[in-house]
């Protein structure tokens, strides 16, 4: 079962890019120019590509075409999970540091991927090591320690 | 007019350069094996640690290099062994290569790929030192309203070439050029799409967004494909990697004309490796599939499309070399590595970084020779990698991807926008869009407004001087053509079909 309709998800993406191309053209215009040498300015070029863009999406509006597969919402929800979990890695790299925070997310993502809960806890730890090792000793860039920890 | 090459042996030749490119062939190898991650996933994550090791800039675009041209060699194992292409320049070797597998010719039919991506890239390398240099000296007559209508004319081509949908490749493209658009403009000093974020005042960063496009889409894409059975699970038994003298005889031909065929078709802006692999592989079979052996495990079909998508990731540095256009997504990313370093290639290139670009084409016979000295003898231990399970490789992925994009700035809002441009990015790979239309704009939007802005100041406004010239002209036809025969030819024919019926 697919989320979409392929022709449907095209349509949408149409009328999206349709109001993006608005926006870009509605900023482009309220961009206050100062004196200038250059006869084209920094508008010109941006309300060119939305006009473009404009023309483009109304072709696909018109004649949508092929789509991807969507996901099952069995997978949906997984990849909201894998998403959730980058999310929560990006807000605890610097507070909980790199060896926590990568250990755990490691042995998350592991587990999304089908790996036992054994095999996922020892693929964290041993991997969050390694490549703290690699990263500090081999390749000299500082990560963060974590500054809930003072 | 070789000088060049003998400057870049000089370079190519010192120890940590011969380092780099060895290093770069066996990581590009490894990569390519991985199934789904290719040259472009390759270079993404490992670019920023090309920086962190402070590399000058021609070892760093040696070793990435390297890692290109081992990912085309690379991608046809799991196209062989287990009917899933390794990147998109091996979805044609799964034709001929696993029905070769399943015969228990998996050796054989390894060794006889690796010769043949050999054979292939050997004609291009030789194609791009005898004709990088020609082509940049007719460059050098290019004012901005030649490269400006030269860019137009990439697109064009690209839109007709790559992909599927030609108006999705269309879309592609604008939005990559509306991304570089994003930042102060050079001209004025206004800013543009900035919404008062410092952190956007120089623009969306280059490895921002190639990490994010390509790296973390396709984590998310990985998590799809975990569910679905593509391809065999198993291994199938290898043998001794191995090839006779008879196979190589019987495709002598075959590697030659696609070597040459991947080559023209890489020096084209826009199109890589995956369009010489099918146009290769269709001409082959056209010509020489008199028994229908093609598809069922023919050497000649297994050798086609590896001779010509080798040669295609060589040919692609002709048009990045000598004309700062690349020749496809991988070159485009090259040519982004290269402008942070703030070497803008193009016609110059040959005379004002010879380092560079000699360095580079002499990096490539090197990397090509311990390529296939590589994948010979150790195709065999590079098979195992695709025994790698999703569970080791995703999260490895991952930290690669925030450490990478962390040690740049040492900021998260990079890291967010990382994971917002991935979100972008797969949802576009979902609609149908392909990636390399997008980081091409991205790359080349930049440029392509400087260059009408600049023409445009020097003829005062007076929009002509865009096509006065006979170079831009003739680039302007050539755009146009592209766009229109392909259209017109389907009309034609489909009147002829139906007369005739």
């Amino acid at each position: 079962m697919s989320l979409f309709d392929n022709r449907a998800a095209d349509r949408g993406l149409a009328i999206a890019l349709i109001g993006l191309a608005a926006f870009i053209a509605s900023q482009a215009l309220s961009l206050e120019v100062p004196f200038s040498y250059d006869p084209v300015g920094p508008r010109a070029f941006p309300i060119g590509l939305a006009i473009l863009l404009s023309i483009l999406s109304l072709v696909l509006l018109i004649r949508p075409g092929e789509n991807g597969e969507w996901p099952s919402p069995w997978v949906a929800v997984k990849l909201l999970a894998v998403l959730g979990l980058l999310l929560l890695y990006a807000l605890l790299f610097q507070r909980l540091g790199y060896l926590i925070s990568s250990g755990l997310v490691i042995a998350a993502l592991a587990r999304l991927f089908s790996a036992s809960w054994l095999k996922a806890v020892i693929t964290g730890v041993l991997m969050a090591i390694g490549s703290y090792w690699l990263f500090t000793m081999g390749l000299g860039i500082t990560l963060p320690g974590g500054s809930w920890f003072g | 007019m070789f000088d060049f090459l003998i400057d870049g042996f000089g370079v190519a030749l010192t120890p940590l350069n011969l380092g780099l490119a060895f290093l770069g062939a066996l990581l590009g190898t490894l990569f390519g094996a991985l199934p789904g991650i290719g040259p472009i996933n390759g270079i993404a994550i490992l670019m920023p640690l090309a920086y962190t090791l402070g590399l000058p800039a021609e070892s760093a675009l040696i070793m990435l290099a390297g890692i290109y041209t081992g990912a085309e060699y690379g991608g046809r194992m799991s196209s062989i062994l287990l009917n899933v292409p390794g990147d998109a320049g091996a979805v044609m070797t799964t034709l001929d290569g696993h029905p070769l597998a399943k015969k228990g010719l998996a050796g054989p039919a390894l060794g006889l790929s690796a010769v043949s991506s050999f054979v292939g890239a050997t004609i291009a390398i030789l194609g791009l030192t005898l004709f990088a240099p020609l082509l940049a000296r007719t460059a050098v007559l290019f004012g901005p309203a030649e490269f400006f209508a030269l860019m137009v004319f990439a697109f064009s081509s690209m839109s007709v070439m790559m992909g599927k949908d030609p108006v999705k490749t269309a879309i592609g493209a604008v939005l990559g050029v509306l991304i570089a658009t994003v930042g102060v403009d050079s001209g004025t000093g206004v800013m543009r799409f900035t919404f008062d974020m410092p952190e956007l005042y120089d623009g969306i960063d280059f490895v921002v967004m190639i990490i994010g496009l390509f790296a973390i889409s396709e984590i998310l894409l990985m998590l799809e494909h975990a569910n679905r059975k593509d391809g065999d699970s198993e291994l199938p038994p290898l043998g001794r990697v191995f090839v006779g003298m008879k196979e190589i005889m019987l495709c002598k031909w075959t590697m030659l004309r696609s070597g040459l065929l991947g080559f023209i078709i890489g020096v084209l802006p826009g199109t890589g490796a995956s369009v010489a692999g099918a146009v290769s592989y269709t001409t082959e079979k056209r010509l020489s599939d008199r028994d229908g052996t093609f598809g069922k495990g023919d050497w000649r079909g297994l050798a086609a499309p590896e001779a010509a998508n080798n040669a295609s990731a060589a040919g692609s540095f002709v048009p990045m070399l000598t004309l700062g256009i690349p020749g496809s997504g991988t070159t485009a990313v090259l040519l982004g590595a290269l402008m942070l370093y703030n070497i803008t290639p193009g016609p110059m290139m040959f005379s004002e970084n010879p380092e560079v670009a000699g360095g580079l084409i002499a990096s490539l016979y090197i990397g090509n020779i311990v390529l296939l000295a590589l994948n010979l003898p150790l195709a065999g231990l590079f098979a195992r990698v695709l025994t790698i399970p999703r569970w080791v490789l995703i999260p490895a992925i991952a930290i690669l991807s925030f450490v990478g994009v962390y040690q740049l700035h040492s900021d998260l809002t990079a890291i967010y926008l990382m994971l917002i441009i991935g979100i972008f990015g797969y949802l576009l790979r979902k609609l149908g869009f392909s990636l390399a239309p997008v980081i091409l704009g991205y790359v080349l939007g930049g440029l392509m407004e400087e260059n009408l802005r600049r023409a445009l100041a020097i003829s005062g406004g007076d929009t002509s001087i865009l096509w006065q010239s006979g170079i831009s002209l003739g680039l302007w036809i050539a755009a146009v053509a592209l766009l229109v025969l392909p259209w017109l030819m389907g009309r034609i024919k489909a009147k002829y079909v139906s007369r005739a019926s």
